[in-house]
């Protein structure tokens, strides 16, 4: 297994360098540049041509990528043209709430869709059954922002200004103004109410897509020999379920684990935007918009390494799920 | 019970990441990460305003909140700055600028307290106040505005607003510092000469004199840690979320001392109905700039106010003269003749705008009255003029076809995702149609779009639907002087000797009765050549919060008065 890692691990370097260098040039060949989203009469031509030199941008693309591939892989991202900072600064910042947001929608999404697609597949054809696919169908072909924007009106605007809910939530932000003054208990409270509306739009969405592999795998399994015989050991509708019925029915789940996690890096981008949660996505997305090119860069690094990162855990969770699994 | 397990697994998880994050205070002042000259200024700021009592009365104390839906890239760094947003930043909030201007927009002391300009020597000094000091308890001096001064009209720096200086003489012989608190540059008499010093925040020479000017821009100094001498010390920045700022307790009584307000946090926000719930949900005090179609949910709310304000900006179509059925004047004039832009303003603005004929503002001393009605709605003198200059619907299909047979068919570009440049594009179309002018509303990316119309080789466009911001003092030379012509922003291609002379002249002339009459000339010129159809100038709009108090808003902007802003003691 560790040789199989260690292999996979090795091929992804090429990989990598190969993804940011087709990006790179494909940057260079988008029209305009970070300086000329400088606009205003009072720019002369001569200062935009500087502000030009002093980005590094009058050097021919070729040079530029040099430059670009022989600082990163001494370490060095950079400095973002548009935000006047080190890049590597930039993402050090924002990587951490775009992993919190990440990996509590993930949560989220496989705990409920794992549940929800069980739960349907027990009550194959019955009425819950049908409701739930209903339900799921209706979050699992809803966009995401709109999705955000609904829940936005719904749990902030409404529930604290036409309903007077004792609870609503937050629409924006990691936390709130006044989260410094606030008692270690408080700032935890403040933080998983901000959490709260953005993890939740991203998990209905995947919720819904995980619970229709679970059932569609588990109504699979559970017609099996192995489960007739279990239950008819006498064990528990649970334990043959949670036991020995879903182990198996969680296989196409591992395979769903390696897509969706880089999505979740890459593909929050409207959700960041409509909760103004300062991540990743937003960052990239921004970045590709003003020609920021260091930012997209190092943005594509950071997803890059999330794909390989998904199909490698994804990989390894086949062997857990499945013990027929071996790599050598 | 296994689900309720599993849930609960699920919730702690949820907990347990919401507090993985939660270990740096964002409110505590913490140097973990900062570059080395921050670890070196920040503690030396603290330690210095740690000294001061902090005021106490009915006004002190509280947290405003504005929200926006833009980050300030360059931050507090006025040697690079050029977003409004941030410049209004450095002026009102962290820095000081030489002068302000009075509601009535004429110079008054800020900094300098007060000035004298030799016209015959071609000298301007500057006299300051003693009793401003850096965060950092270094005093300001005349020694700062020589270092500003000599690092704006460094080439090498690339300071974006270089029209500034263009009658200033750059570098050491243009500056003298006479004493430590008294500074004199060489300038040429010209107009609105003390414009600039109103515009850019003086720097700390004690703090960047060792910075290669080329460095400047990425410098830490503008949004990691900048240490000011204006009413706000910085406190922290977070990348795409918010910036805040604490009193400063030292700030000269003399200027109306310290500000009230205990915290000022600038949150980025870049969703509109994000913006607009947090306004509603009282969790931002100041929404800035919300747009027309979110004004009725404001005015609804009790607790909120909706202002509108004169502002210095405004939308156009500027017109690619260089384009064969675009070359005659008579075509951009039958255009915005058969335009209602009346109906535009009240359609798109929610009537918060007023119809424009020229880049000068309705507020603006040098606005001509007479011109208001220019070019009115008028389609049968259009049509008159499109006929006059040949365009005539030859084979009936209602669209105008020249002699050649070359059709009337015009292109209009906007950006996209942006809604209300959209909506013109297609109201042209449809109140041009009738006219016989057959317009087609095209969408392109921003960054395509500004090379498409700024390149001079390409200008890839017929007509573009766009908007400048203006400052007070206005200089159209970039944009319709010949010499720009092939400049970025000599769109229209205009070559017009009446308008060159008009332009060059306007720059010289100091004395503001002298100028106007030239100033009526050059509007009315700019009717006749038409390079723009000028669509309107803005009302700016704010939603605020009412427990902010005595917040004043007008063309000068949104910040001007912010160390006067209060919260009433139990509204905080």
């Amino acid at each position: 297994m560790m040789t199989f890692l260690i292999r996979r691990l090795l091929s992804a370097i090429p990989l990598v360098l190969g993804i940011a260098t087709i990006v790179f040039f494909l940057l260079s060949l988008a029209p305009g540049d970070a300086a000329s989203f400088l606009i205003s009469p009072n720019i002369t031509p001569e200062v935009l041509e500087q502000i030009r030199a002093n980005m590094g941008l009058d050097q021919p693309v070729h040079i530029r990528y040099l430059r670009w591939m022989s600082a990163m892989l001494r370490g060095d991202f950079g400095v973002s043209l548009t935000r006047n900072q080190p890049v590597l600064d930039i993402i050090a910042e924002i990587l951490p709430n775009t992993l919190v947001l990440s990996l509590c929608a993930f949560l989220l999404a496989f705990a409920g869709g794992i549940l929800i697609g069980v739960f349907q597949a027990v009550r194959h054809n019955r009425p819950t059954d049908g409701i739930l696919s209903v339900v799921g169908l209706f979050f699992y072909s809803m966009p995401s922002f709109w999705l955000a924007l609904m829940l936005i009106l719904v749990f902030s605007l409404g529930a604290r200004n036409l309903w007077g809910w004792p609870i609503w939530f937050p629409a924006s932000g990691m936390t709130s103004v006044d989260y410094p003054f606030m008692s270690p208990g408080e700032q935890l409270r403040d933080r998983a109410m901000h959490l709260f509306l953005p993890s939740l739009s991203l998990a209905l969405v995947l919720a819904a897509g995980i619970a229709r592999y679970v059932r569609g795998s588990m109504l699979e399994v559970i017609r099996q020999d192995y489960i007739r015989t279990a239950r008819s050991k006498g064990l528990s509708e649970f334990k043959v379920i949670f036991k020995h019925a879903l182990r198996n029915g969680l296989i196409p789940v591992a395979t769903l684990f390696g897509l969706y996690l880089p999505f979740l890096f890459s593909g929050a981008v409207l959700i960041e935007t409509v909760f103004a949660w300062p991540g990743m996505g937003r960052l990239v997305v921004d970045a590709i918009f003003q020609r920021d090119y260091p930012v997209v860069m190092a943005g594509t690094f950071v997803f890059a390494i999330m794909v390989v990162a998904g199909n490698l855990i994804a990989d390894v969770l086949y062997a857990v799920v499945d013990p027929r699994i071996r790599y050598e | 019970m296994s689900f309720r397990s599993l849930s609960a697994a699920s919730a702690l998880g949820m907990t347990f990441l919401a507090g993985a994050c939660g270990g740096v205070d964002q409110g505590a002042r913490s140097l973990a990460g900062l570059p080395q000259f921050c670890q070196e200024v920040l503690p030396r700021v603290d330690a210095y305003l740690s000294q001061f009592e902090h005021p106490s009365g009915e006004r002190y104390g509280g947290t405003a909140v504005i929200g926006s839906i833009g980050e300030m890239p360059e931050g507090m760094n006025a040697l690079v700055s050029s977003d409004y947003t941030s410049s209004q930043h450095q002026s009102f909030v962290n820095l000081m600028t030489l002068v302000d201007f009075d509601p009535s927009f004429q110079p008054r002391p800020y900094l300098a307290e007060s000035w004298e300009f030799d016209q015959e020597a071609h000298e301007l000094t500057f006299r300051l106040r003693d009793d401003v000091f850096w965060h950092d308890g270094t005093p300001t001096t005349a020694y700062d505005v020589e270092f500003t001064y000599l690092r704006v009209t460094d080439p090498e720096t690339a300071f974006p607003n270089g029209a500034f200086w263009t009658h200033y003489v750059p570098g050491r012989d243009g500056v003298v510092v006479v004493d430590s608190l008294t500074v004199r540059f060489s300038v040429a008499p010209h107009a609105e000469f003390m414009d600039p010093w109103r515009t850019v925040g003086i720097m700390p020479v004690h703090l960047l004199r060792d910075i290669p000017s080329p460095e400047l821009r990425q410098h830490p100094y503008g949004t990691r840690c900048p240490v000011g001498n204006g009413p706000f010390v910085f406190e922290s920045h977070q990348v795409d979320a918010a910036w805040s700022f604490v009193r400063n307790p030292a700030f000269p009584k003399g200027l109306g001392g310290p500000p009230y307000l205990d915290r000022y946090v600038y949150r980025i926000i870049p969703e509109q109905t994000t913006l607009l719930t947090e306004l509603l949900t009282e969790n931002i005090d100041y929404l800035v700039a919300p747009g027309p179609d979110q004004t009725p949910q404001i005015e609804a709310a009790r607790m909120l106010e909706l202002r509108a304000f004169p502002f210095r900006s405004y939308d156009l179509v500027g017109w690619n003269a260089r384009r064969p059925h675009l070359s005659d004047a008579r075509v951009r004039q039958a255009i915005t003749l058969g335009l209602n832009r009346a109906e535009i303003v009240q359609a798109i603005r929610q009537g918060y705008g007023e119809v424009a004929n020229a880049g000068v503002p309705p507020f603006h001393w040098a606005f001509l009255e007479g011109i208001r009605d220019s070019l009115s709605y008028d389609p049968t003198r259009a049509a008159g003029l499109l006929e006059e200059a040949g365009w005539v619907d030859r084979d009936g299909d209602g669209v105008r076809e020249n002699a050649d047979g070359s059709r009337l068919e015009i292109s209009v570009k906007y950006n996209l995702g942006n809604q209300q440049r959209e909506d013109i594009a297609q109201i042209m179309q449809a109140q041009l149609r009738p006219l016989g002018i057959a317009i087609t509303p095209q969408v392109v990316e921003w960054g395509t779009l500004l090379n498409q119309i700024n390149t001079p080789e390409n200008r890839d466009f017929d007509g573009v639907v766009i908007g400048w911001v203006t400052e007070f003092k206005i200089d159209d030379h970039d944009l319709f002087h010949s010499e720009a012509a092939n400049q970025p922003f000599g769109w229209s291609g205009t070559r017009d000797p009446e308008l060159d002379r008009l332009i060059d002249t306007l720059q010289m002339v100091v004395e503001r009765e002298e100028a106007l009459p030239l100033w009526r000339d050059f509007q009315h010129r700019l009717i006749e050549v038409q390079p723009y159809t000028y669509l309107y100038h803005l009302e700016r709009l704010a939603g605020l919060n009412r427990r902010l108090q005595d917040v004043e808003l007008d063309a000068r902007g949104e910040w001007i008065n912010i160390k006067d802003w209060w919260i009433p003691a139990d509204l905080r």
